[in-house]
């Protein structure tokens, strides 16, 4: 269920693409704004005052856009779908009661050693593989010390210079409502490390409150290239790392529970310059429409001090996405670099990769989204069509089995996008929790296409079977579904309705031809849908015209 | 460097109160004058003082250690006193380990870890940890399903 309501920008691309409009159009708005008013509206968490000087203030934002480019890169934290925690025996479960799964070594209690999940390996050597890296076959772990309450040992176990994986890409698809276009953005590098607990912040209270589940959790931190240059690019890659991870199975990739995690560095800089500008960091991004809307707002404060000359106005800090009011405000400035003083994790041994393991894992990996939506082109689908079966790996699936059933390949895809998605967004189902199964929906496709129930007929039976199960032919046999088709039997129902509406053929041949539409729905009516379509309107436009 | 650092932390694991506990004491005013913070604070700088990722020093001797920076670095609040009183003993420590440099090194291997046989990792095969209560009652301040720990709102990283 998750993936498909998560879907997110794709899902509802016209709502989206309608309120991205306006935010531009607000935009401008705002910087029209008299000076005063915006002051006031840049006021308070925002430390930052935008003022808007005479000559600029006609200047539409769009317009100072224009000359600039945004660089982004993204750091995805993608929980792992593990039984247990990476280098503990916990079980890890979220939603479970605070402090309930916990022991010595996630504890960082003295004298307890970590002992590495060998899956977390697998998961690592699955999403490099995916992500097309290169994999280290000697890395190691490191400590990367820190002090924080959600961090008991002091330090986090994670990997600092070799890394298990490097030097990859992803390939995806824009969606079609937002200009489509192919991308592929460069992935620097994939680490194992394990997560920090959950610490909350009492409302009043002078104290934090630590949950330890979540501490030593296995993740993978997926580092980008700046490759990005808007905020749909961005929030695109974050929606195909997604759908990787869950093709591959190894994290259920949920971002309201926090299971993928976005971290977006925007920096923003005049086009045709080399340099660099100041890079700024976002967190806090819950969607991916958020992702996207936090972008584009911080590309245009930055381009705006940029334009206003006001660069020392941009810092390298840290700002938190606020979903209320659509802002990014200052979190933290960064003093310095961070020194986290990494060193080679004693505790742990290498970890080696033989040749034979890293093909075993490659042989066995899944069909991926990006090849995924080249073989569905290739068979003819639009693009939109093409990224709405390849988006969710389920439905894709159910897509894949239907056509192996022999059903017509337009034919499924518009009976999964249409009626059946209707449905499961209705009553918040997953493809895989419906009662139909492919081989019946390629069956009802069939019935209609040879002709022994009418399309409508079809509709109601695929609501049946969504809902109850059951067979096609059973249906059809057990509710005396088949189509009639023959010319006798429906030229005696069109009989019996001329005889009873003797007003309206009289209208009728009277020049209101408009009424064929009445006849034939009455015709329809006693048929109980069954007639042929075809047949029924070919048999009474006969008997309407003819002179009795 | 990485074994001087071993062995720096290998001291710090060894006096009275583990660096690691830490996270649960500090700030509580009631401990504040007791000795075992003390051995702690300057356990913590000293770690920091030498588990530097940076590129050792040409020399054979350490960089003097800024106790203020390392203070910092390590969450820690240092009265005037204090860093009067840690400096020299956190430079006698580094000085003392400082003599590790000297030590030719070029044709050895780097010894990172004991080695071990076989790939030591585990199945992930869930165990309950039978002694939480333990675990809970080691806790210097529980308050029922939480950890209370001194209110803590700039994050140094994720
Ligand atoms: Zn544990």
């Amino acid at each position: 269920m998750a993936s498909l309501l998560c879907r997110g920008i794709l899902m509802y691309p016209p709502l989206l693409n309608y309120a991205a409009f306006l935010r531009r159009k607000s935009h401008v708005f705002y910087c029209t704004m008299s000076t005063t008013e915006a002051q006031t509206a840049t006021q308070g968490s925002q430390s930052t005052q935008i003022k808007i000087s005479p000559h600029r203030k006609k200047k539409g934002l769009d317009n100072i856009l224009k000359d600039y480019e945004a660089i982004i890169g993204i750091e995805t934290h993608v929980q792992l779908s593990t039984l247990t925690k990476a280098f503990c025996c916990c079980l890890y479960n979220y939603g479970s009661q605070p402090n309930s799964n916990i022991c010595p070594v996630c504890m960082g209690l003295p004298g307890a050693l970590p002992v590495l999940n060998s899956k977390v390996i697998e998961c690592a050597v699955k999403l490099g593989l995916a992500l097309n890296c290169k994999l280290n076959l000697k890395s190691k772990f490191d400590r990367k010390q820190y002090f924080y309450p959600d961090l008991p040992k002091g330090y986090q176990i994670s990997q600092f210079d070799v890394p298990i994986a490097y030097g990859g890409h992803i390939d995806l698809d824009l969606p079609v409502e937002f200009g489509g276009g192919h991308r592929r953005f460069g992935i620097t590098r994939v680490h194992m490390e394990e997560d920090a607990g959950k610490l909350l912040h009492s409302g009043n209270g002078s104290y934090s409150q630590v949950d330890l589940n979540r501490a030593g959790v296995p993740l993978l931190e997926i580092v980008s290239e700046p490759d990005m240059r808007n905020g749909i690019e961005a929030a695109e890659y974050a929606a195909e790392i997604q759908r990787l991870v869950r093709y591959l199975g190894v994290s259920n990739g949920n971002m309201q529970e926090g299971s993928l995690r976005c971290d977006v560095n925007v920096s923003v800089r005049p086009i045709g310059q080399a340099k660099f500008g100041t890079k700024v960091e976002i967190k806090n991004l819950n969607s991916f429409s958020s992702v996207n809307r936090a972008i584009d707002f911080e590309i245009a404060r930055q381009a705006l001090l940029l334009s206003e000359g006001q660069d020392d106005q941009i810092v390298q800090e840290t700002r938190l996405w606020e979903e209320g009011s659509q802002k990014t405000v200052t979190m933290r400035k960064k003093e310095g670099l961070s020194d986290y003083r990494y060193f080679p994790e004693p505790d742990l041994p290498g970890v080696t990769l033989t040749k034979d393991y890293v093909d075993s894992i490659r042989n066995c990996l899944p069909e991926l989204p990006e090849v995924k939506r080249r073989r569905y082109e290739k068979m003819g689908l639009s693009m939109q069509d093409v990224l709405f079966l390849a988006n969710d790996v389920n439905v894709a699936e159910f897509f894949d089995a239907t056509i192996a059933k022999g059903a017509d390949v337009k034919l499924a895809a518009n009976w999964i996008m249409g009626d059946i998605a209707a449905y499961m967004k209705n009553e918040k189902l997953s493809i895989d929790e419906i009662k139909l199964t492919p081989q019946e929906l390629a069956e009802l496709i069939a019935s209609i296409k040879r002709g022994t129930i009418s399309g409508k007929i079809g509709k109601e039976i695929l609501f049946e079977l969504m809902a109850k199960g059951g067979t096609v032919k059973g249906m059809i046999e057990e509710k005396d579904l088949v189509q009639i088709t023959d010319p006798a039997e429906i030229e005696k129902m069109v009989d019996k309705v001329l005889l009873d509406n003797p007003k309206q053929l009289e209208q009728y041949r009277g020049g209101k031809t408009k009424l064929q539409g009445f006849f034939a729905g009455q015709v329809m009516k006693a048929s109980k849908g069954k007639a042929n379509p075809g047949l029924l309107n070919k048999v009474l436009l006969e008997k309407l015209n003819a002179t009795s | 460097m990485a074994m001087a650092s071993r062995a720096l932390l290998l001291l710090g694991g060894a006096t009275p109160t583990n660096h690691r506990r830490l996270l649960f004491t500090r700030g509580v005013a009631t401990f504040s004058s007791s000795i075992s913070l003390l051995h702690a604070k300057l356990d913590r700088v000293i770690i920091r003082c030498c588990s530097t990722s940076n590129s050792p020093s040409p020399s054979s001797s350490l960089e003097p250690p800024d106790v203020p920076r390392l203070a910092a670095t390590a969450r820690i609040s240092l009265t005037p006193q204090e860093i009067e009183e840690f400096t020299p003993k956190i430079r006698q420590v580094v000085d003392w380990f400082g003599q590790l440099q000297d030590v030719e090194l070029q044709t050895v291997e780097p010894a990172l870890r004991a080695d071990t046989d076989g790939d030591q990792l585990r199945e992930d095969v869930p165990e309950t940890f039978d002694n939480r209560e333990a675990l809970i009652s080691s806790v210097p301040s529980y308050e029922e399903p939480f950890i209370k720990v001194p209110k803590v709102l700039n994050k140094e990283s994720e």
